[in-house]
């Protein structure tokens, strides 16, 4: 059988019949539609998890006091541990090779109080090499230096949203707030972060030098997180090796386990991926079963084309058309219908994608490797659920055919 | 060409079973041209399809171009009438959403190999019947007697040594019927077999041997002496609507 030119001859039949060949793909339409939208959103989604993870840092290994554990999506310590030092940060910074920067922090969630106005907020100390390994950048302002640092000075930089909470969002450079019951001058304002992997507000929190921090406000001798930057991403992994076995040894651990615990940025990409991923894969897997339930459409206008055109397939039979022709007819007809409704809904899938990101609602990414599976998938459906009927249409008797018209 | 020995149909079996045809034997030789005559229900048609290969007969044996066609399988059948068989039917048979033009390639399609000149093959055959200013019509959109036309080209596509027609001139009114008759006419003096069914003594008149069935077998066999002939009656039909 010349395939192409009875395809062409198939296309002009089905096309002749608007109505019914839309009616008979909408399923598919509708499932590869959604399968691209749900996965471009998934995408979309990733991009925005991955682009927070990047955000809190370039190279970034994080070292916590103690065995942390995530609980209500933050990570959590979970008994308070006293054994990480500031000087394990410095150790840190001069030992492990593969260590550009450590910066050692505490942090607590405080009452702090500008005249009236008054707020619970994430009090973080820090050194100076914090904001380049944590990417915090100063708005307006300025920092505070080593020196400031050492000397334990009562200066703060206060996250975008604690102006908003405590000042109004008026510059609150050079006026006095109260941290607790100790005063701070303000010295500057970091630029907003927005919010991090876990939807946390990284813009509400107040930076005061380490040593002021662990003296005159926490009272402690201990820290609760190193932050290290890598010298590349390519040293996280061998980095954090690095680290803990510098750890264990400073903290003599031997035989017992970690009083820390390492994360790194890779890492944390990868779990993050992986839950977007695996979330995505659930929801399109469910668009993908409204795809099976278009194939019946299919099936369902291919059996009763079948009873129609009867007589049609009696005369081809009878001007010599083979039984496998015949069956090849309808098999290539029902994989055209859904390869139409695939292609219609890539389209519309694509188009609902890039208006829902561009109407704001959700920031998308197209997965045109979706696109491709959805619709080679509607064309697989097709095929498949045109088998029966394209076996019901060879198996006509020619004879009986011809006389049905 | 054709031979038919005692060929036996039967529909439906046990209680229900109707014999039709009851023991059927003749023989065709190329270039002849044949009527299958006989009142309604007697077979003809039943007759005509086995000579096609369309169906099967239920006892005897049918040889086409010196094969037994009881021993052919469907492909082989299906090629057999791809190739040496062309069909004309009463109802015409024409795919209705698609063009004069790709209705006579259809059979083509099943050719093997695939004609590089399919279309202008086609176009030769619509113009052999007159119909070379109708190519790009639907079916819908000619007149019976143009839809047989179409049919008629349609069925000498592939060149077939044998015409099969099944009442073909049944739909239609007197003109047009002649106008068909004359076509059939000049397949015969072009060499083609044909065998055309009727009931009506007039369109037999035109055929070289008639063929009369009777309750399941032949009643009756015979030449026609002076068969009519129809393209000079539609020349003279003309001439005198040109008088007119
Ligand atoms: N598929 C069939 N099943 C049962 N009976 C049939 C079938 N086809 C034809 N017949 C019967 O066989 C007889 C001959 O039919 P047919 O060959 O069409 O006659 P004709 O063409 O001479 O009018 C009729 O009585 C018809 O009812
Ligand atoms: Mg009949």
């Amino acid at each position: 059988m010349k395939l192409s030119r009875n395809l062409a001859l198939s296309c002009e039949i089905l096309a002749a019949q608007k109505l019914r060949t839309l009616l008979s793909v909408t399923g598919i339409v509708v499932g590869v539609g959604a399968v691209v939208l749900i996965v471009s959103a998934g995408r979309g989604a990733e991009k925005k998890i991955l682009d927070r993870i990047r955000d809190m840092g370039t190279n970034l290994i994080v070292v916590n006091a103690g065995q942390t554990r995530i609980i209500a999506g933050r990570q959590r310590q979970i008994a308070t541990v006293t054994t990480l030092k500031a000087d394990d940060a410095e150790a840190i910074a001069r030992q492990c090779p593969s260590v550009a920067l450590a910066a050692p922090a505490i942090s607590k969630k405080l009452a702090t109080r500008y005249e009236s106005e008054n707020a619970n907020t994430n009090v973080v100390g820090m050194t100076p090499e914090g904001f380049h390994v944590r990417n915090i950048a100063i708005a307006s302002g300025r920092s505070f230096d080593p020196e400031e640092n050492r000397a334990q000075r009562r200066v703060a930089i206060l996250g975008p949203t604690v102006v908003e909470n405590l000042f109004d969002g008026a510059d609150p450079t050079g006026l006095r707030i109260r941290i607790g019951r100790v005063p701070f001058e303000v010295v500057g304002v970091t630029a907003p972060k927005g919010m991090d992997a876990n939807g946390v507000d990284q813009d509400d929190l107040i930076i005061v030098p380490l040593g002021t921090a662990m003296r005159r406000l926490f009272n402690v001798t201990h820290i609760q997180t190193i932050y290290v930057q890598a010298r590349s991403a390519e040293l996280l992994n061998t980095g954090e090796k690095e680290i803990r076995e510098l750890l264990r040894q400073r903290h003599r651990l031997r035989d017992k386990p970690d009083d820390f615990t390492i994360q790194n940025q890779a890492t944390l990409v990868d779990t993050e991926r992986e839950t977007t991923r695996s979330m995505t894969f659930l929801i399109s897997s469910v668009a993908g079963i409204s795809l099976v339930v278009g194939g019946i459409g299919i099936l369902a206008v291919m059996l009763i084309s079948v009873r129609e055109r009867t007589g049609e397939i009696g005369l081809r039979r009878a001007v010599g058309a083979r039984r496998s022709d015949i069956r090849t007819q309808f098999l290539l007809e029902s994989g055209l219908l859904a390869a139409v409704g695939g292609l219609v809904g890539v389209l519309g899938g694509v188009g609902a994608a890039l208006a829902v990101s561009m109407l704001g609602y959700w920031e998308t990414v197209i997965s045109w490797p979706a696109a491709l599976i959805g619709f080679a998938f509607s064309v697989f459906v097709g095929i498949v659920f045109g088998i029966y009927p394209a076996i019901r249409a060879a198996a006509l008797e020619p004879i009986e055919a011809l006389r049905a018209e | 060409m054709i031979e038919l020995k005692t060929i036996e149909k039967t529909y439906g079996s046990g209680d229900t079973a109707t014999p039709v045809l009851k023991g059927i034997s003749f023989r065709i030789q190329a270039g002849e041209y044949v009527a299958l005559m006989g009142a309604s229900g007697t077979g003809k048609s039943t007759l005509m399809n086995i000579v096609g290969c369309l169906d099967k007969p239920t006892g005897g044996q049918y040889q086409l171009d010196g094969a037994d066609a009881g021993t052919l399988d469907d492909n082989a059948l299906s090629h057999l009438r791809n190739q040496k068989i062309g069909f004309v039917f009463q109802q015409f048979h024409l795919l209705e959403r698609t063009t004069a033009l790709k209705n006579v390639m259809l059979p083509l399609i099943y050719s093997e190999p695939y004609p590089e000149d399919a279309e202008q093959r086609a176009e030769k055959a619509l113009t052999a019947v007159g119909l070379n200013d109708r190519m790009y019509y639907r079916p819908g959109e000619l007149s019976g007697g143009q839809q047989q036309r179409v049919a008629i080209a349609r069925a000498l596509i592939t060149n077939p040594q044998i015409i099969l027609a099944d009442e073909p001139t049944g739909n239609l009114d007197s003109k047009s019927g002649l106008e068909i008759l004359a076509i059939f006419k000049r397949l015969h003096r072009d060499g083609h077999t044909i065998i055309i069914v009727t009931h009506n003594e007039e369109v037999a008149e035109h055929a070289d041997r008639v063929i009369v069935l009777k309750d399941g077998k032949i009643e009756q066999d015979r030449r026609v002496a002076q068969p009519r002939d129809a393209e000079k009656e539609v020349d003279e039909r003309i001439g005198r609507e040109d008088a007119e």
